[in-house]
C-alpha cells in the first residue's frame, strides 16, 4: 500500500510532461515514465516474497514469485521501446518540414 | 537483515523520484535523456529487489542501453531554425 | 480568460487522474488471493511440462509462445514503418571513428560481448535471459561499430541486405517450428516432446532453445535496423 503513492507520483509526472510541455522529444519520455511506473506496478503488486522463478539443479523448492506477470512485463518493455523509436522517427520527419519540435510553434505555422 | 532491505528499497525509490523529476523538469533535451537512463537503472535495481530477474535483466538493456542510443540519435539530427 | 479556463482544465484532469488511480488501487485485491489457478499450476508443473528450468522462460515460449509471436510482429511493423519513413534518406558515409584508444579497446571488448549476447540466448532455459534480451545485446554490437568505427565500417561488415537477412531468418525458424508443432504434435507453436533431453542440459526443454535462437536473431538485427536507419541523414542543403 505505501508503494502504490510511488506509482501515483510517477505517473503523474509522465502525464505532467504529456500534457504540459510542448518540447515533443520532453512528451515522448514522459510516455516513456508512465509506461515505466505500470510495469514497476505490476512487478511489486505480484511479489509475494518468494525467490527468482527459477528451478535449480536438484533442489526442491517451490515458493517463488509468480512468472506470469513477469512474462507480460517483459513483452511490454520490449513493445515500448521499439514504439518509442517509431515516435521519435515521425518527430525526426516532421522536423525536416518545420525546422523546430516544439508543438505550440507547429501549430502556429498554420495559421 | 530484512530491514536493511526495507532501507535500501526506500532510498531507491526516493531516488527514482527524483531522477523521474530531473528527467521532466529540464528544459534541455541531452540532460533529460541522461537522467532517463539513470531511471532505467535505478528501476533495475529495484526490479532485482523484488526478485524479478528476467525483467531486470530486459530493463538495463533495454532501458539503460539501446533506448538512450536511440534518443541520442533522433536529438543528432533535429534542427533548429534558430541557429541557422 | 482563455488562459485560465486552460489551466483550470488541465489542474481538474490531473486531479481527477489521480483521484481515479488511488481508488482504482485501493479496489485492487491482495495478490495472494489471486494466486490460486494458473500460475500456482504453472510453478508447481511448469518444470515437468516444458522441462526448461526457467519458469519464465517456459510461460513465453510455451504456454504464452503466440504471444511473443504477436510481440515479433509488432517489432517487425515498427521496423517496417521506421525504414519506410526514413526511406528517402543516405547514410553519410563516416570512417573517422573515435580516437584509436578506443578502438583498440572495443577491438578487445566487442568479442566478449558478442560472446556474452550468445550466452544470454543459449542459456535462455536455465539462467535469467533469453531471446528478447540477448537480441538487444546483439544489436549493441552494432551501435558499437556505428559510434567507435564509423558508419562505413558497419555498413561493410554487417550490411542491410545481412541484417535483413538474419531477420527474416529468426521469423521463419520460428514459424517453421510452429508448423513442425502442428504436424508432430497437433498445435500451432506446441512444445515438441521428442527433442526434450536431461533437465538441465544445453539442449533440453524441446523446442524453447530454438526458438529462442529465432527470436533473439529476429529482435537484434531488427534493433540493429531501427538504429541504423535513425543516424542517416539527408543532404538536402549541405550540396
Amino acid at each position: 500500500m505505501r508503494n502504490n503513492f510511488i506509482f501515483i507520483i510517477l505517473f503523474m509526472l509522465g502525464l505532467y510532461a504529456l500534457i504540459m510541455k510542448t518540447n515533443l522529444i520532453k512528451n515522448v519520455i514522459g510516455l516513456n515514465i508512465m509506461e515505466a511506473s505500470i510495469f514497476f506496478w505490476v512487478i511489486a503488486f505480484s511479489d509475494v516474497g518468494g525467490e527468482v522463478a527459477i528451478h535449480k539443479m536438484g533442489e526442491e523448492f517451490s515458493k517463488f514469485n509468480d512468472p506470469v506477470p513477469q512474462a507480460l512485463t517483459l513483452t511490454g518493455i520490449v513493445i515500448g521501446a521499439s514504439t518509442a523509436a517509431l515516435l521519435l522517427t515521425l518527430i525526426i520527419e516532421l522536423n525536416q518540414f518545420t525546422d523546430t519540435i516544439d508543438r505550440d510553434e507547429i501549430e502556429g505555422l498554420n495559421n | 537483515m530484512m530491514t536493511a532491505t526495507v532501507v535500501l528499497e526506500n532510498l531507491l525509490l526516493i531516488f527514482l523520484v527524483l531522477c523521474a523529476v530531473m528527467s521532466v523538469r529540464f528544459e534541455e533535451e541531452l540532460i533529460s535523456i541522461i537522467f532517463l537512463s539513470t531511471f532505467s537503472i535505478v528501476l533495475t535495481a529495484l526490479y532485482l529487489l523484488h526478485r524479478a530477474a528476467d525483467v531486470a535483466l530486459a530493463e538495463a538493456v533495454i532501458g539503460a542501453g539501446l533506448s538512450t542510443a536511440i534518443f541520442m540519435s533522433a536529438i543528432s539530427q533535429i534542427r533548429h531554425g534558430d541557429s541557422d | 480568460m482563455h488562459k485560465y479556463l486552460k489551466k483550470t482544465l488541465v489542474i481538474s484532469v490531473f486531479i481527477l487522474t489521480a483521484i481515479a488511480l488511488y481508488e482504482n488501487f485501493l479496489l485492487v485485491p491482495e495478490y495472494t488471493g489471486l494466486r490460486t489457478g494458473v500460475s500456482d499450476y504453472i510453478i508447481s508443473s511448469g518444470l515437468s511440462d516444458t522441462g526448461s528450468l526457467n519458469l519464465i522462460t517456459a510461460v513465453l515460449y510455451d504456454y504464452r509462445a503466440f504471444d511473443s509471436l504477436g510481440e515479433s510482429t509488432v517489432i517487425f511493423g515498427a521496423v517496417s514503418g521506421i525504414v519506410l519513413i526514413l526511406s528517402r534518406k543516405m547514410l553519410p558515409v563516416s570512417s573517422r571513428g573515435l580516437s584509436f584508444i578506443v578502438k583498440r579497446t572495443f577491438g578487445l571488448v566487442t568479442p566478449f560481448i558478442a560472446l556474452f549476447s550468445l550466452y544470454v540466448i543459449t542459456h535462455g532455459h536455465l539462467s535469467p535471459g533469453g531471446g528478447f534480451q540477448g537480441g538487444v545485446i546483439l544489436a549493441v554490437i552494432s551501435i558499437i561499430f556505428s559510434i567507435v568505427y564509423g558508419s562505413a565500417f558497419d555498413y561493410r561488415r554487417y550490411s542491410p541486405q545481412v541484417k535483413t537477412a538474419m531477420e527474416t531468418m529468426g521469423a521463419f525458424t520460428f514459424l517453421g517450428l510452429g508448423v513442425v508443432g502442428i504436424l508432430m504434435e497437433g498445435f500451432f507453436l506446441k512444445n515438441l516432446g521428442f527433442l526434450t533431453a536431461r533437465t538441465g542440459t544445453l539442449i533440453s526443454a524441446g523446442s524453447i532453445p530454438y526458438v529462442n535462437f529465432g527470436v533473439g536473431i529476429k529482435v537484434g538485427a531488427g534493433l540493429a535496423i531501427i538504429f541504423y536507419s535513425m543516424i542517416q541523414k539527408t543532404f538536402k542543403e549541405d550540396f
